[in-house]
This record gives structure tokens, sequence and C-alpha cells, in this order.
């Protein structure tokens, strides 16, 4: 079966972004585009996977081919593919079976939101609609709740407390601090992330991601056309994914997300590799608790053991067992939640071409995972790439 | 025991065999007061479960107007009296004007007991509650919040008030599915026991929590939401009732009872809430 591989990657920054829809894209697009090594056209793309929960107020029916129509890919086959926060990781999976079953070449997946040109009450609506909406909302819950329950339980079920959490908020704050692309580019302090504004107890602001605009696209291609392209592929080794209830209360725990176990262990399978072997890993931390069960979940550490992985600072730069988000995170480098997915790829993408400035650099990096979650945890796709096809 | 006085789904109870007597426990000054997510539905409700926790099977009763119909059959799976079944109905149920209801058996005259009231409200906390439920209730207030129709809410109406799940064999399922894990349809209805213990809990900051309650999440100081192990099995999440009070850990018994939720499109949503015991 033909192999797969991401040929080029581009981004906006993320944040309170001037531009629009339309430009954000272009901008990521074109990024993309010029990411390329060798010659690119985009009248060589034969289908795109654009991921977007359509959240700001533009564009809502029919975006994709808003998108393609601004990035010069008028006619080419696309979609808007809709998981929520994993909207672009599920997108990306989208684009890899499409090559991967002979229909595709050159495929683009990609995603966006533009989440700051809304009122805050508007915001507060399009934050809660991919939770649980007819049981949980009515019980009072958007997602800073819903991650506050699964921390409470946690801290009580295991040896762990909010401190391990601040950790997690502290690492990603000093990684995203090193990248240009972040929404939050400085650093916080222990003292300073511990006495956050309380959001939804025990998580405070400084456990909760940011609220982003931003665009990420990246370029996959078929092994017969690769060489066109690069000398330096990076590829796709791994793809897994799975679902699970959308609500919490339909789960039997909720201190580990069963369809990031699921989708990781599909992804290591595929990719003959285990979390052992995995250099860097860009983790949906949409909250911190959710960096700190997915560290479980991922195979990083053991069940129970993530608030001491996060103490022991084992997710550090260059410093612990892997680097854990070295572009900050969602924590830091920002959420625009249709993008995030993608934006993973690119953060990876670069990272294993050594394509990312000297202090933010994963040495030796050759292989890379990449975890996009959907709302609570009701869908999740889980990436691995890496410098070698196998 | 015949009669008696006691506290019933956190309201004032005084009973006998033949009547059931509710009130609020809030008062504002001479004056006995709704707290904030309770009205005469509510009450009602309590009222019609107390009777049917004394052994008592009423099939239908005649409800004052104030009550709504259709939501207390929901929670109570007893029906209102229209005009053509009123004669056949033994019990009817009364409102005072002081946030009291009396349910009470048809064309008995009894003598009611006075409660003492055990909660002084502030004034000007119950005046913004009471307004901010008003303008909630205004058809032109349109809430940003996450949209569940008045047709996907009555769906879920019995499940979402008197706790109503499935038994798919060994297993106990609420809230219900459509289908079961054999891909059948299946009802097999059960109700389950209003009770459980908090496994998790979260109060949310008024900032943070979601738009349908931003008129009343600030006077409220937040909302808190328990996760429920319920004693039958299933699990849920729930908000607490009389949100300012509420001081909850891991492992504390809570029981479930109706109360307002929030208003939309001039509709109020019913829902349990959970109050610790």
């Amino acid at each position: 079966m033909v192999d797969v591989a991401v040929v080029g990657a581009g981004q906006t920054k993320y944040g309170n972004h001037a531009l629009g829809l339309k430009g954000m894209w272009a901008e990521a697009a074109l990024n993309a585009f010029e990411s390329v090594d060798g010659d690119f056209s985009p009248s060589q793309i034969d289908e795109a996977f654009i991921g977007s929960i359509a959240f700001g107020g533009s564009q809502l029916g029919n975006t994709a081919a808003l998108l393609t129509e601004h990035s010069a890919m008028d006619g080419v086959p696309v979609r808007r593919v809709e998981n929520a926060c994993a909207s672009s990781g599920f997108a990306f999976r989208d684009a890899w079976m499409a090559i991967k079953s002979g229909q595709a070449d050159v495929v683009v997946a990609g995603g966006i939101e533009k989440m700051n040109d809304l009122t805050p009450e508007r915001k507060r609506f399009w934050l809660g609609v991919s939770g649980d909406t007819e049981w949980e909302r009515l019980a009072g819950l958007t997602f800073p709740g819903t991650y506050a329950l699964m921390a409470r339980r946690y801290f009580h079920e295991f040896d762990s407390n909010h401190d391990d959490l601040v950790h997690i908020s502290v690492k990603n704050h000093a990684h995203g601090a090193m990248n240009p692309l972040a929404h939050i580019q400085k650093q916080v302090s222990f003292e300073k992330a511990a006495g956050g504004f309380m959001v939804a107890d025990p998580l405070t602001l400084y456990d909760c991601c940011p609220t982003s605009d931003g665009a990420s696209c990246v370029i996959l291609a078929a092994d017969h056309v690769v060489k066109q392209f690069t000398d330096t592929p990076v590829w796709v080794r791994g793809s897994g994914a799975s679902s699970d209830r959308l609500a919490l209360h339909d789960r039997p725990s909720i201190t580990q997300l069963k369809a990031t176990a699921e989708a990781s262990k599909r992804a290591y399978q595929q990719s003959g590799i285990t979390p052992r072997d995995i250099d860097l890993a860009e983790v949906h931390d949409c909250f911190t608790i959710a960096e700190l069960m997915a560290t479980e979940d991922l195979g990083f550490a053991q069940r129970g053991q993530g608030g001491a992985f996060a103490r022991e600072g084992r997710g550090m730069l260059n410093q612990g067992d892997v680097t854990i988000n070295s572009s900050g995170g969602l924590k830091s480098k920002g959420h625009p939640l249709g993008a995030t997915g993608t934006g993973q790829i690119v953060e990876v993408f670069k990272q294993l071409r050594g394509q990312v400035a000297d202090g933010r650099q994963v040495r030796d990096a050759e292989t890379a995972l990449t975890h996009n979650v959907g709302g609570s945890g009701a869908t999740c796709a889980v990436h691995v790439l890496g410098r070698e096809r196998q | 025991m015949t009669s008696g006085t006691d506290v019933w789904k956190g309201y004032l109870l005084a009973w006998n065999e033949t009547y059931t007597l509710i009130q609020s426990p809030f008062s504002k000054g001479d004056d006995r007061v709704f707290g904030a997510d309770s009205d005469y539905t509510t009450l009602a409700i309590a009222a019609l479960q107390h009777r049917v926790s004394l052994g008592d099977t009423i099939e239908c009763i005649s409800l004052a107007e104030g009550v709504n119909g259709s939501i207390f059959t929901m929670a109570t799976d007893v029906d209102v009296a229209d005009e053509s079944t009123y004669d056949s109905c033994k019990w009817d149920l009364l409102i005072g004007d002081d946030a009291t209801v009396v349910l009470v058996q048809r064309d008995i005259q009894i003598e009611l007991p006075e409660l003492v009231t055990f909660v002084e409200v502030d004034e000007d906390f119950h005046l913004a509650i009471a307004s901010a439920w008003e303008k909630e209730l205004q058809d032109a207030h349109v809430s940003q919040g996450a949209y569940v129709s008045s047709s996907q809410y009555n769906e879920g109406g019995v499940a979402r008030m008197a706790l109503s799940g499935q038994q798919f064999g060994e297993l106990l399922v609420w809230p219900p599915r459509q289908l079961n894990e054999k891909g059948d349809r299946e009802d097999g209805r059960v109700s389950l026991t209003p009770t459980g213990n908090v496994a998790s809990w979260t109060k949310l900051s008024a900032s943070g929590a979601p738009s349908e309650f931003s008129l009343r999440a600030p006077l409220l100081g937040g909302l808190t939401t328990v996760f429920l192990d319920l004693d039958d099995g299933p699990k849920g999440v729930f908000l607490m009732v009389d949100d300012e009070d509420n001081d909850v850990k891991i492992g504390d018994a809570v029981e479930l009872v109706v109360r307002r939720i929030y208003a939309q499109e001039g509709m109020i949503r019913y829902g349990l809430r959970g109050r610790i015991i």
C-alpha cells in the first residue's frame, strides 16, 4: 500500500488576528505552499479537507469552498470537516486516507477558526456547542467545568494535586515564550500560575487555553510523487482515531480518555513503535488536566503517574523523557479550534526537519506524535510521524 | 404514623391521611417566598412525590392554575384532569399566594398547620433573582446558549424529571438511548432512585457559566455542578439547588429534586438538581 508523507506545512500566528477567515486561510496556505522545497503549484492538489467549527461571524455553510476560492485551489474537491476541536486532526486523517486509498496523490489538510470577532456572549455559545448539550449543558457545564470535574476526581483517585497542573502550565508557557507564532509568548512563574483567577474550581485561568484565531495548512503526498517536492519529507507512520461517549456520565471513568488510549494504540501499532520511541509530542492541552491525563493515555506515564510526570519535568524541552508541547501547546501557542490539529502537524514537521529556532529545537528529533481531541474526549485523532519511512 | 411535619425535597412539609402541605422554607420579612429555582410547579411535584412515598396511588389530579401540567406529568407520571376527567379525579392541588401548595383529597375539610420558615433571604438578592427570571422568560430574551429546542427538551423530559432509565439485560442505562448495544430498539423503562453520591464537583465562575445562565449566575456567585454516582448504578451531572448555599465535597450523599434550570423562548426548562442530604 502507498506510503504518505507531509511535504509542506504552514500556519498563521495564533492569537487575536487582524485578518478575517479568508485572509488567515490564504496566509496559512501560502506559508504551506512556500515551505515545499521543490516546485509546487496549487493546481497539483487533488483533494482538500479543511477542519473548522465555523465559530466566527462569517461563512457557516460551504466554508471550505470559500477558502479554496481564496487560496488558488479553484475546482479542488473540498469539504469542511467538523469534529469539534479535533476537526483538523480528522481532516489530516481523511487526507491520509484519500492518498492511502489510491484516489489522490497530493492532498491538502488544514484547519481554521476565527474566534475573536464575536461578543463574549456569542463566544460562550460556541465554546459550549461541542459538549453534551442536552444533559451536561443543562447542568451548567461548559468545557472548563467538564475538565474541572475530571481534575477534581483525578486528584481524589491518585497522588496528585493542583500543583501538578501548575507545572504543566509553567512548562508550556516556557516553550511558547520561544515560539514567535504562539498566542501568549511569555513565561509565567509557578506562583502566578498557582494563584490565577478561579474559572471552574479547581481550574484557574492558567489551566485554560486562550481563545485564539488562527489557520494551519499541510500538504500530503503519495510516496511515488514525494521526490517532486522534497528530499526531506516527514512520513506519516501511523494514523489512529477513535470515539467515545459524548457525555462524561456515560463513560466508565472520567480520569482517562478512552478515545485517546485507543487512537494512540492504533497509531503505535501501525507505525511499529512504542511510546518510548517518541522524541516529541504535541498534546491536546486545552486544559492542563487534559495534558496530565494524556501523558498516561498516550503511554508516556503509567496510570496514576501523570502528576509525578508533570512534577518531575519529564515533558520539558530536551530535559525529560519526551518533549511535550514544544510549541507551547494549546495553553500558550493557542487554540483556534479547527486549526489546532493540523497546527500540531506544522510544529512536528518543522521540528523533524530541524527548522525550528535553536532554543526551541528538539535535539535529534526523529519521531513525533500529535494528539488532537474533540471536546471532552468524544473524538480523538493521533498521528505518528517520522523522518524515516519505516 | 398518620401525620407529621418534616423537610421534604428541600421544602417544608406537613401531612396526614388526607393532605400534603408543601411550603417554601424561605421568607422575606413576614412573607414566605420561593427560593432561587423554585415555583409552584416544583412544589406541586414535591407534594405528589410525597403522597406516592406514603403508598398512595394517584392516577389523576386537578391542578390549580400556575402549575405547569405537562412538566408535572413528565415528573410524576400522573395525569392532569381536564373537563372530561375532572369528576373521576380524587385529589386536588391547590396553591396559596405565599409559596405554598396543598395536595388534598377532594371534598375533605382540612385545617392546615403553621410551619416555621427557617431561612430569611436577602431582600436585594431575592428581588434580583426574581427580576432575572422575569427577563429570562420574556419572548424577546434569546439566550446565546447552546440551543435545546422545546421538542428536544420534551423528548428527554421523563428521563430528566422522573429519572426514567432503561434496563438492557443486566445493564441499567440512564439517560436512555435510542438503540441498545445490539442495535435493537428497546424501551424497558425503569425509574431510578433519585439519590447518589458526589464523585466530583466544580463551581463554575459566573463569567465561565453557560450563557443560558448569564442573568442569574452573577447573582449566585457562579454555578455548582456535581457529578453523581447514582445509587442504582448510572452516573449523571446536575446543578445543585439554591446554588449560593452549597458547600459540596466528594462523597456527599445527594438527593435529586425537580427545580427550575433556565428559561428560553418564554418556556421554563425544569430538571433535576442535587440537594445534599
